[in-house]
């Protein structure tokens, strides 16, 4: 079945993007389409003119400064295949393999996993925990924005109109200390599954195994993916014992405001995320 | 509706398509293209029934814009097996009962096709890759049975 769209654009580079998106201020960009044409398919989304970006130039990993830069349009797989990205945001890479599954994980691209802003969306928990920021371009000019500026509801983003994602900047590690990061789901199963619950991971060790600076991430238990603050302020400066990975789950709580849907119910969700928790805790405790 | 003029190489042909602007991939393929071998399953991105290869890697055709596949290369079931009438993992499938209804298998042999050429061969790993391709018939273990014995296979392509 065709899609109800009146015309496709496709600008040959990013910055021919940029003006034709300025041309047509309702338009819609169009990256992988794994979301898109289904919400396009199932009228969730409607739109005459799309703006198609696979010859924008933006399918890139760059690594340089300090900085691992990844353009919007770059695949799940890309990232997944990337040494940057597996040595600067390993929970990213990890991420990147159980978005969908690998059909989609060729097909779908970061800028466009986070434009849709789903609370489920699985490249954000681990770009969050890296303090992940975003470059947005726009004929009017461009900002850079913190990833977590760029969520403002369930599938809402503070994305202005004719605003396009360039490109994702993770600053890379410095690896003096031990990091132990990582990121997993909660669903019916490993792979093809919409996350119920998701948690990203970064935890910096003191030589003692206690842990110096916790960043934690979660997914699908807010409106939108957050930083689990109060997890992460309680679990600094303590070991990860088993009374304190149970006070961290408890703190967790208050991080959280998950909901019942068809997925799950609040209550199952609560007790995923903690259980996703507990086993990062339990790992990094491990070595 | 607006059309768009899609060019690209199908089955190792070029070939130039004037489309619905809105057309997906796979409605191309099998109405304009007439290759048929590629099956609409869920046309949401969850079935695997629809997989072909564009640029050499799987791609869901029904969540593909045909408009996006200018200059690209893609490949269907149809295409797998170049000049030789079969591909050795639809001869394998064949070999071992790796196929029943059939209407998965297009997908599965288009993605097991990738998986061979990206030297992906170990049997966990090839679970996880082939983890969006449903198949509700063999149970699956004729098909991994089946993507093993092709992977041995001797490099005759």
């Amino acid at each position: 079945m065709d899609l109800a769209v009146q015309r496709v654009l496709r600008p040959g580079s990013f910055e021919e993007a940029v003006r034709v998106m300025a041309e047509h201020p309702h338009a819609l960009p169009i990256a992988g389409g794994t979301d898109l044409v289904v919400q396009l398919r199932d009228g969730r989304r409607a739109a005459d003119v799309l703006v198609d970006l696979s010859g924008a130039g933006l399918a890139f990993i760059t690594a340089r400064n300090g900085v691992v830069e990844i353009g919007g349009a770059t695949t799940m797989d890309a990232i997944a295949n990337s040494r940057e990205i597996r040595d600067a945001c390993p929970a990213l890479a990890a991420a990147s393999r159980l978005v969908g599954a690998w059909p989609i994980q060729c097909r779908a691209t970061l800028g466009g996993n986070l434009a849709n802003a789903s609370p489920a969306a699985d490249t954000a928990p681990p770009l969050l925990v890296a303090e992940a920021s975003v470059h947005l371009v726009s004929a009017d000019g461009d900002r850079r924005i913190q990833l977590s500026e760029l969520f403002s509801g369930p599938g809402e983003t503070c994305l202005r109109p004719g605003e396009l994602i360039r490109s994702i900047m993770i600053p890379t590690q410095h690896l003096q200390r031990t990091v132990r990061e990582g990121f997993a789901k909660v669903g019916p199963r490993w792979e093809q599954i919409i996350s119920v619950a998701s948690l990203a991971h970064r935890f910096e060790l003191d030589a003692d195994g206690s842990i110096r600076e916790a960043r934690v991430a979660v997914g699908s238990v807010a409106p939108t993916p957050v930083r689990a603050r109060a997890a992460e302020q309680f679990l600094a400066g303590k070991p990860p014992t088993a009374a304190v990975r149970r006070e961290a789950a408890r703190h967790l709580q208050d991080d959280i405001s998950p909901i019942d849907d068809v997925r799950a119910p609040a209550w199952y969700r609560r007790v995923a995320v903690s259980v996703l928790l507990d086993r990062a805790l339990t790992e990094a405790a491990d070595g | 509706m607006g059309s768009v003029t899609v060019s690209l190489v199908l089955n190792g042909e070029q070939r130039t398509f004037e489309v619905p602007a809105g057309r997906r991939l796979l409605d191309l393929l099998r109405d304009d293209a007439g290759l048929t071998g590629t099956k609409e399953g869920c046309g949401a991105g969850e079935c695997g029934a629809c997989t072909v290869l564009l640029n050499g890697l799987p791609v869901p055709s029904c969540l593909v814009l045909a408009a996006s596949c200018e200059g690209a290369d893609v490949v269907t079931v149809e295409g797998l097996g170049g000049d030789r009438p079969l591909h050795p993992l639809q001869r394998a499938m064949v070999e071992r009962g790796g196929v029943q209804c059939g209407f998965c298998t297009p997908g599965v042999v288009t993605t097991g096709a990738a998986l061979l050429e990206h030297g992906i061969t170990e049997p966990l790993e090839q679970g996880r890759r082939l983890a969006g391709n449903l198949c509700r018939c063999t149970g699956y273990s004729k098909i991994f049975e089946a993507l093993q014995a092709a992977a041995r296979e001797p490099g005759d392509d």
